[in-house]
């Protein structure tokens, strides 16, 4: 069955009709088009599908997209502004953050909602906010490069 | 999943109403970890979803020092260990919590769904055990008390009837050290190979949680040990031991076999005895 839904995604007002067993991860790929996020493993293991929900990182795989209603969410779409890269994206890209990029918009809004709760994280805090976004071809020791320059200079607000 | 009915009460009445009305074929939606998972792979089937996180009591955490800590039905594991009167007072369920999945999961898991799902291994168990927590229940006649000792039935099993709501868990005041120590296949994420908890204090004694090593989590109590220093006496350490040899009965699967964990369980209840019997208020687990 569907229902009507509203909520913001990057900033923006969407008002949609959904189906009630669909995820938001379904939602915001199907039916917005917003292709960043990715299902990894649709089971809440891989982090692939992370977006930020009400300020907090989460699995879209694993949330209705009935459950989003009246919720801000953020995605990987939401990161560059006015075509400019933001500071996440700039240093993954020095960093060799990623290789093939799969695992890559859910390190990011894992990284970014980190940042905004905890300004100066430190290395432990840093690898414990990513410990759900699993990646097969960094190694992640970049990725953990890119989060802590981006932190000692002090991340975008 | 096919057709499925999604109801988002604001009120617990709501909530139980609906409850009684749709019995078996509902399902309680909080956190979801675990249900869309079971809907996705059909281990679970339902006809609708009573989606919980609007209803004011079960989203409240709070502690007074009379009566304890209350963990609402819809609070995340993360909002549990990140709670300052939680670190302060009952820093057993930090460890616990911080080893379950990870900090994306426990942004959405809570607490109550952890027991209510009920594996042998579920990591909350085995901390709640041993603080002596029990479980707020209600449905649309009123609310009852269950013990947390005896919730489990089995694996993935409580004594709960499908028209009940979990609406919070309740830990007593507690005195003495306790620790959880969790061991799992790899230094990331995982489900527990074997979980112990273990809390002593001159008044109640000795008692640990085993998780993930008998078909429920599982309570052992060892009485009559006086002081601290005794929990690194051979002797006690054997009969503690023993007694907690006969109250499980671990089965070999995907991630450890029966052996290694009995192998595991006399290593980590040392280890526990072992932090248990250090001087200080509280333990840290390593």
């Amino acid at each position: 069955m569907r229902r009507q839904i509203r909520l913001k995604v990057n900033g923006e007002d969407v008002s949609v009709s959904v189906d009630t067993h669909k995820t938001l991860l379904w939602l915001l790929r199907e039916e917005l088009h917003l292709k960043g996020t990715k299902e990894g493993c649709g089971r809440g293991e891989c982090g692939a599908c992370t977006v930020i929900l009400n300020g907090e990182p989460v699995n879209s795989c694993l949330v209705l997209a009935v459950e989003a209603d009246g919720a801000e969410v953020r995605t990987i779409e939401g990161e560059a502004r006015d075509g400019r890269l933001s500071d996440l994206q700039e240093a993954f890209i020095r960093h060799n953050a990623l290789q093939c990029g799969f695992c890559t918009p859910g390190m990011i809004m894992s990284a970014r909602a980190l940042l905004e709760r905890n300004p100066h994280p430190t290395d432990e805090e840093i690898r414990e906010a990513i410990e759900g976004n699993l990646c097969r071809c960094t190694g992640y020791l970049p990725v953990l490069q890119a989060i802590r320059e981006v932190a000692a200079r002090g991340a975008r607000s | 999943m096919r057709e499925l009915e999604y109801f988002r009460p604001a009120t617990l009445e709501e909530a139980t109403a609906l409850l009684h009305r749709y019995g078996s074929r509902a399902r309680v939606l909080a956190g979801g970890t675990d249900l869309l998972v079971g809907l996705r792979d059909g281990t679970i089937s339902c006809a609708c979803v009573v989606d919980v996180k609007a209803i004011p009591e079960m989203r409240q955490l709070s502690f007074r020092p009379a009566s304890g800590l209350f963990i609402g039905g819809a609070v995340t594991v993360n909002r549990l260990i990140r709670d300052p009167e939680v670190g302060r007072h009952y820093p057993v369920l930090v460890q616990a919590g911080r080893s379950l999945a990870n900090a994306l999961v426990r942004n959405r898991a809570t607490v109550v769904g952890n027991l209510c799902n009920a594996s042998p291994a579920a990591d909350m168990a085995p901390a709640l055990l041993v603080l002596g927590a029990s479980l707020r229940v209600a449905d649309n006649g009123g609310t009852r008390t269950v013990p947390l000792a005896g919730f489990f039935t089995g694996p993935k099993k409580h004594v709960l009837r499908p028209e009940e709501l979990v609406v919070g868990v309740e830990v007593p005041p507690v005195e003495g050290r306790a620790v959880y120590l969790k061991k799992a296949r790899i230094k990331g994420f995982d489900l527990a190979q074997v979980g112990v908890a273990g809390l002593f204090s001159p008044a109640t004694g000795l008692r640990l949680g085993l998780g993930a090593v008998a078909p429920t989590p599982v309570l052992v109590s060892v009485p009559g040990i006086a002081g601290r220093e005794q929990l690194g006496a051979e002797d006690v350490q054997a009969a503690v031991l023993e007694k907690v040899f006969s109250s499980i009965d671990p089965i070999s699967d995907q991630r450890a076999s029966r052996e290694y964990r009995l192998a595991m369980v006399e290593y980590l209840v040392k280890r526990v005895l072992a932090h248990l019997g250090e001087a200080g208020e509280h333990a840290q687990a390593d």
